[in-house]
């Protein structure tokens, strides 16, 4: 299945990436091949895939939940110390006047 | 022969060497061989020599605990808090954790020394380790190759004797794969027996970390000391392994069922195929009973690792917005627009095709044909490997179907190259255990990996049958000459 650079940009928007023209003709020929590939997985195994019997997940009941107690946590100063001029708030360049 | 880590532990305890010599005789060979091997991206020196120092007084007090001491290094997707931890992307630039995965918070808490982080594929998405923000580490055996992906830099550092060993983790065979190309042991557990907490997510379902050693011996030691549930990972469970790993090693492998399975040879370098044939024929002397089993649903299991992997990946690599840490663009018309660019200059080719991949798969009218499809034969493949281990005990198949790719490849293209993951993604896919052990070398004298496959929780049987073949085969690929002396 072939697929177009319309949908490759519908796609990128999606997963909030953004291609250059040239990145995009590139991308798109390199994708048809990902996508024939990932296709493969439409190969019938023997019976076809209706007669996979899913054993889904285990259930699991509110018993075997540990009990919800508030347990210390990291401080808010350590865990924000990444945020480039933190100051309170998470600070962006002005985007509208 | 190289010290393992047993005998650098006598040696401490002898008072043959302390902690600090040995940590710097391993910062003098990091300092003389990384600059060219590239397999170290961030150099934890000053910790290093600390730790050294408290590891002494751990040591003189007696009791210490066996790793106390042992300089090793973590791959670059491990939080180390306060210490750069970048998953080799720019995106994760000048990035410090503000706490420990568990796996490190075990080894410190065993005194073990950490010389630094470890190269890797950008968010482990690789089998070169190319794609990394730092650019390739060097094969030790020979720096015209690669080490392998995506745990490179991790194979690297054992292989070079930089380390007395490595973690490294493994989503689709990026503990197996490097370990085969730089002619190491690599062993990545059964999902759920090591703690997730602190690994840099990509494939949730399938992620697990593991250590890359010199002997199978010293791959039960550090997995001895990083096994165990976490309520921190909910994935994780407790196990109860017979007595101690390192014990179960020497047991006889009379009796023990092999099982091999034509698909894994499909396609194999014939080089290859003949090694891990005189390995069979190794077992098969030694009394193990060999069973030609048959894994039909493998066939598939390449496209169904790819979209499960990537559709996990797109929705773990969706928290990479340059908000709360990481890179950010410099500039930008609105926050929407400072995301894209963010995530756009941040992430490299292959992360962004695989988010893509993930997107597609998991977006509306392609979640049943794909996503939905690629879970229930997900289903199927471990049905099929829980049917085989009721016969066998150990599978038995090669690592990689080549031995490690010329630097800069560009005979391959993308799906090629996830191509060469057919042998270790079944692995993952099924959840269970693996370990991967040199076997020979090829014509070009590079390493060849012969991989076992148990059942799971049955590192105590794959780790055992790897101890035999590496004592009975002997010396199968030549010594690497360099690195730290002691």
């Amino acid at each position: 299945m072939a697929i177009s650079k319309t949908e490759i940009e519908k796609l990128a928007k999606l997963a909030k990436l953004n291609f250059s023209d040239e990145e995009l003709e590139r991308f798109t020929a390199e994708f048809d091949e990902i996508i024939a590939f990932a296709d493969t997985i439409n190969q019938s195994i023997e019976g076809g895939t209706e007669q996979i019997r899913s054993v889904g997940a285990r259930v699991v009941s509110f018993d075997d939940l540990r009990p919800d107690e508030v347990e210390p946590s990291l401080p808010n100063e350590k865990i924000l110390s990444n945020v480039e001029g933190y100051n309170g708030f998470f600070s962006l360049e002005r985007s509208k006047k | 022969m190289r010290a393992g880590i047993s005998e650098l532990a006598k040696k401490l305890r002898n008072r043959e060497v302390s902690a600090v010599e040995l940590t710097k005789a391993y910062i003098d060979a990091i300092e003389k061989l990384n600059p060219t091997l590239n397999a170290y991206v961030h150099l934890t020196f000053d910790t290093a020599m600390k730790a050294a120092q408290e590891a002494d007084q751990m040591l003189k007090e007696g009791d210490a605990p066996l790793l106390c001491g042992i300089p090793m290094a973590l791959k670059d997707n491990i939080c180390t808090d306060g210490l750069t931890t970048t998953c080799c992307s720019k995106i994760l630039k000048d990035f410090k954790p503000y706490y420990d995965a568990t796996v490190w918070e075990k080894l410190k808490a065993q005194g073990a020394v950490l010389l630094g982080k470890t190269n890797m594929d950008e968010f482990a998405m690789g089998s070169t380790s190319e794609t990394s923000c730092y650019g390739a580490p060097l094969n030790p055996r020979n720096t015209n190759y690669v080490t392998g992906g995506s745990s490179g830099g991790s194979a690297a550092v054992v292989c070079a004797n930089l380390a007395a060993y490595s973690l490294g983790s493994d989503t689709g065979g990026s503990i197996r794969q490097p370990a085969s190309f730089c002619g190491v042991v690599g062993l990545k557990p059964t999902y759920g027996a090591v703690s997730r907490y602190g690994l840099i997510a990509y494939g949730s379902s399938l992620d697990q970390i593991g250590p890359l050693t010199n002997s199978v011996k010293d791959a039960a030691i550090v997995f001895e000391a990083i096994k165990g549930g976490d309520k921190r990972d909910q994935t994780s469970a407790d196990y109860e392994y017979d007595s101690s790993l390192a014990e179960c090693l020497d047991r006889d492998i009379k009796g023990m069922r092999f099982g091999v399975a034509q698909e894994f040879f499909d396609g194999i370098n014939p080089e290859i195929k003949s090694k891990i044939e005189e390995a069979i024929k190794l077992f098969e002397r030694n009394g193990a009973v060999i069973e030609n089993i048959s894994l039909p649903a493998l066939k598939l299991a390449l496209p169904v690792y790819y979209i499960i992997a990537c559709a996990e990946a797109s929705s773990n690599l969706g928290r990479y917005d340059g908000i709360r840490y990481g890179y950010r663009t410099s500039s930008y018309t609105s926050i929407e627009d400072m995301i894209v660019k963010t995530r756009s200059e941040g992430f490299g080719d292959e992360v962004k095709r695989r988010i893509m991949l993930g997107t597609y798969v998991l977006s509306s009218g392609y979640y049943d044909a794909y996503y939905k499809k690629a879970c229930l034969i997900r289903e199927e493949i471990n049905r099929e490997f829980a049917t085989v281990f009721e016969k066998c005990d150990v599978l038995i198949a090669p690592t990689a179907p080549n031995t490690a790719f010329p630097l800069n490849y560009k005979g391959a293209s993308p799906v090629e190259m996830y191509l060469s993951d057919i042998c270790t993604v079944p692995v993952n896919i099924a959840g269970v255990p693996a370990i991967s052990v040199p076997c020979g070398e090829d014509a070009k004298g590079l390493p060849v990996g012969m991989q076992l496959i148990g059942r799971r929780f049955g590192e105590a049987t794959v780790l055992q049958a790897a101890h035999f073949y590496e004592q009975s085969a002997g010396q199968v690929i030549g010594v690497y000459e360099g690195g730290v002396g002691i």
